[in-house]
C-alpha cells in the first residue's frame, strides 16, 4: 500500500497521539485571542506604522470564514473526487480512467489566481469564486489517492470477496473502500492543508478571511499585518494537518495487516 | 454433481482451456493436476463463474450454470485459494461468518456456526476468534480460509492450490485433516494442484491437464498402473511410480493368514500402506512382517515375495485386459 512518506509514526497511546494537534490548536486559539498583547513585537517590526495589530475585523471572525470556505470546498471536493475515483475503477468506467486523471492534474496545474480572475466575471466578487478555485486546486490529491488506494487493494482479496458471493457494491463497500481508506485520507489531508494556505487568495476578490490582513499589509506596506495573517494561517494548517495525521494513524493501526 | 462437457475458454486469440469433458459425482474428490499455465485454475474458476466459459456446457445439479444468478451461485460454492484471500481488516470470526452473513442468517446462528467450524478446524475460539489475519501463521490462515469456505455448508468446494504456500510439515498435516474432513462431510470437491503426491493422496478422481487439454483422467491407481503417455508418467514420478502405487494400497489387501512359521519380529497395523510396509522391511532388514489390528493383535502376515508377485500379476492381468 502506498504510504505517505511525510507521515511521522507516533506511539500508540491515544493521549500522546492527540498531544501534537492539541498544541497547535491551543497556540492558534492563543494567537486569535491574544494578538493585541503581541503589539510590542509587531511595533518592533513596523516602528513607523500608525496601527500594528490588524483590527478591521475580529481575528476569530476571519478564522471562522476561512474555516468555512475551506470546509465547503473540501466537502464538495471529497464527494466529487472520491466518486470520480470510484467510478473509473469500476469495470464500466475503466475507459475514463486516463481522462479523469488528466482533468484532475489540469485542475492543479491551473494557477488558482487565474481561476479567480476567470471566475469573478461569471460568479461575481465574494466567497463563490474562491470556493471554485479551491475545489479545482484540491481535486488532484483526492482523485489520485482514491485511484491509488483502490487499485492497491490486493487483487486476490477482491477476487475472494467476489467468489464468496459478494455483489460488486458489497465488495466496494466492505472491502475496497475500507482498505483504501488510509490512502484516500492521506489525499484529503494534502488537499485540505494546501487549500488552507490557498484560501488566503480569497481576500483579493472580496471573500474576507485570514488572507485579509496579508492583502491589507501588502497594499499598505505594513509587514506586521502580513505576519499576523501568515502566522494564523500557518497555525490553522498545522492544526488540521496534525489532526488528520492522528486519524490516519488510527486507521492504519486498524488495518495494520494490509 | 458437476459436469463439464466440451468446455473451452478463449482469452482473445489465446485458448486457455480446450474441449474439457469431466464429471465429478456428488461427494467425490476430483484433483486437477498439471504444470503451471495448463488451464487447471481457469477450469476451476469457470465453475463458479469467476471466468465465463466460451463454449461447451457446465452443468451443476442438472442445471446449466448460466441459468444461475452468479452471486447466488457463488454463495453455495465454497472457494479456497492459495493466498487465502482473507479480509485483512476483519477478524477471524468475522471472516469465517462472511457467507452466512451475506445469506442473512440470524446473528446467533452465525456465531454458533463460526464456533463450530473453528472447533472442527482446530482453532480454539478463545484464542483465535478476535485475531486478525496478519497475526496468524500460514497454516492457521489457511484453516480459516477452509472454515470460511465451509461456513454456509455448501455442497461444492473449489480449492485452488490451497496448501501450495505452506511448509511441507504443515501442508501434510492439513492434507490429512482435509482427507478426514472429507470422509465425514462428503463434499463434492474440485481441487487444483501441481503436486502429484497431494493429488494421489486426496483424490478419488485424477485429471491430468496439459496445454489446456485433459491428457488423462481416472482413479489414482488406474493412472499409476497405466499412464497414457510419458508426460503423465513423468508427473507420476517416473521410477518412483511403483512406490506411489504402493502408497495407495493397504497392507490388509495383501496379507495372508498367519502361517505355521514363527511370526516375524516387526509388526505393522493393517491399515498402513504397502509403501510403509516396504520401508519397514528395508529398515528392519527382513522380508516378512506381522500384520496387527488396532489392538496390536496379530491377524496376518505380509511377505515381500508375495507383494512383488502380486504386483506382477496385476501387470499381467492388465496386459490381458
Amino acid at each position: 500500500m502506498t504510504r505517505n512518506s511525510a507521515t511521522v509514526s507516533l506511539p500508540n497511546a491515544p493521549s500522546i497521539q492527540w498531544f501534537l494537534p492539541l498544541i497547535w490548536i491551543a497556540l492558534l486559539a492563543m494567537c486569535i485571542v491574544g494578538m493585541p498583547l503581541l503589539e510590542g513585537l509587531f511595533r518592533w517590526v513596523e516602528p513607523d506604522a500608525r496601527q500594528v495589530v490588524y483590527d478591521r475585523a475580529a481575528f476569530y471572525e476571519l478564522l471562522g470564514r476561512h474555516v468555512l470556505v475551506v470546509s465547503v470546498a473540501a466537502v464538495v471536493t471529497i464527494a466529487v473526487g472520491v466518486a470520480a475515483g470510484i467510478a473509473v475503477t469500476r469495470e464500466r468506467g475503466r475507459d475514463f480512467l486516463p481522462l479523469v486523471g488528466q482533468l484532475a492534474s489540469l485542475g492543479q496545474t491551473f494557477p488558482p489566481v487565474a481561476v479567480l480572475a476567470l471566475a469573478v466575471p461569471v460568479l461575481g466578487f465574494g466567497t463563490l469564486p474562491i470556493i471554485v478555485a479551491l475545489m479545482l486546486y484540491g481535486l488532484l490529491p483526492i482523485v489520485r489517492n482514491t485511484l491509488a488506494g483502490i487499485n492497491d487493494v490486493d487483487a486476490t482479496i477482491k477476487e475472494a470477496a467476489q467468489a464468496m458471493g459478494m455483489t460488486s457494491w458489497q465488495v466496494l463497500r466492505h472491502v475496497e473502500l475500507p482498505l483504501a481508506a488510509p490512502v484516500i485520507l492521506a489525499g484529503v489531508r494534502t488537499s485540505v492543508t494546501i487549500n488552507i494556505a490557498t484560501a488566503a487568495l480569497g481576500a483579493t476578490v472580496g471573500a474576507s478571511n485570514l488572507g485579509d490582513p496579508i492583502i491589507a499589509g501588502i497594499v499598505n506596506g505594513n509587514m506586521a499585518y502580513v505576519l499576523q495573517g501568515a502566522l494564523l494561517i500557518a497555525l490553522l494548517a498545522l492544526s488540521a494537518d496534525s489532526a488528520f495525521n492522528v486519524y490516519q494513524q488510527r486507521l492504519r493501526q486498524r488495518l495494520s495487516a494490509s | 454433481m458437476i459436469e463439464l462437457s466440451h468446455v473451452s475458454k478463449q482469452f482473445g486469440d489465446d485458448t486457455a482451456v480446450e474441449d474439457i469433458t469431466l464429471r465429478v459425482a456428488k461427494g467425490k474428490f476430483c484433483a486437477l493436476v498439471g504444470t503451471s499455465g495448463c488451464g487447471k485454475s481457469t477450469t476451476l474458476r469457470m465453475i463458479n463463474r469467476l471466468i465465463e466459459h466460451s463454449s461447451g456446457d457446465i452443468i451443476l445439479d442438472g442445471q446449466a450454470i448460466e441459468q444461475y444468478d452468479p452471486v447466488k451461485l457463488r454463495r453455495r460454492i465454497g472457494y479456497v485459494i492459495q493466498s487465502t484471500g482473507l479480509f485483512p481488516h476483519w477478524n477471524v470470526a468475522r471472516n469465517i461468518g462472511l457467507v452466512p452473513r451475506l445469506l442473512k442468517w440470524p446473528a446467533t446462528e452465525i456465531t454458533a456456526r463460526v464456533e463450530e467450524l473453528m472447533g472442527v478446524l482446530g482453532l480454539p475460539v478463545g484464542e483465535f476468534a478476535h485475531k486478525y489475519p496478519h497475526q496468524l501463521s500460514g497454516g492457521q490462515a489457511q484453516r480459516v480460509g477452509v472454515a470460511r469456505a465451509l461456513a454456509a455448508d455448501p455442497d461444492i468446494l473449489l480449492m485452488d492450490e490451497p496448501f501450495g504456500a505452506l511448509d511441507p510439515i504443515t501442508r501434510e498435516k492439513l492434507q490429512d485433516e482435509l482427507a478426514k474432513l472429507q470422509a465425514r462431510l462428503h463434499k463434492t470437491i474440485v481441487f487444483v494442484t501441481h503436486d502429484m503426491d497431494e493429488a494421489l493422496k486426496l483424490a478419488d478422481h485424477l485429471v491430468v491437464m496439459r496445454d489446456g487439454r485433459i491428457v488423462q483422467q481416472g482413479t489414482p491407481l488406474a493412472l499409476l498402473q497405466r499412464p497414457a503417455d510419458p508426460f503423465v508418467e513423468s508427473l507420476l514420478g517416473g521410477l518412483e511410480r511403483g512406490l506411489k502405487q504402493a502408497a495407495l494400497t493397504r497392507v490388509k489387501d495383501h496379507m495372508t493368514s498367519l502361517g505355521p512359521t514363527l511370526p516375524a519380529q516387526s509388526r505393522i497395523p493393517a491399515d498402513f500402506s504397502l509403501r510403509q510396509a516396504l520401508s519397514m522391511m528395508l529398515r528392519d532388514h527382513c522380508d516378512r512382517l506381522t500384520v496387527v489390528d488396532q489392538g496390536d493383535v496379530p491377524i496376518g502376515e505380509l511377505s515381500l515375495r508375495r507383494i512383488v508377485k502380486e504386483a506382477q500379476l496385476d501387470k499381467v492381468s492388465q496386459r490381458d485386459a
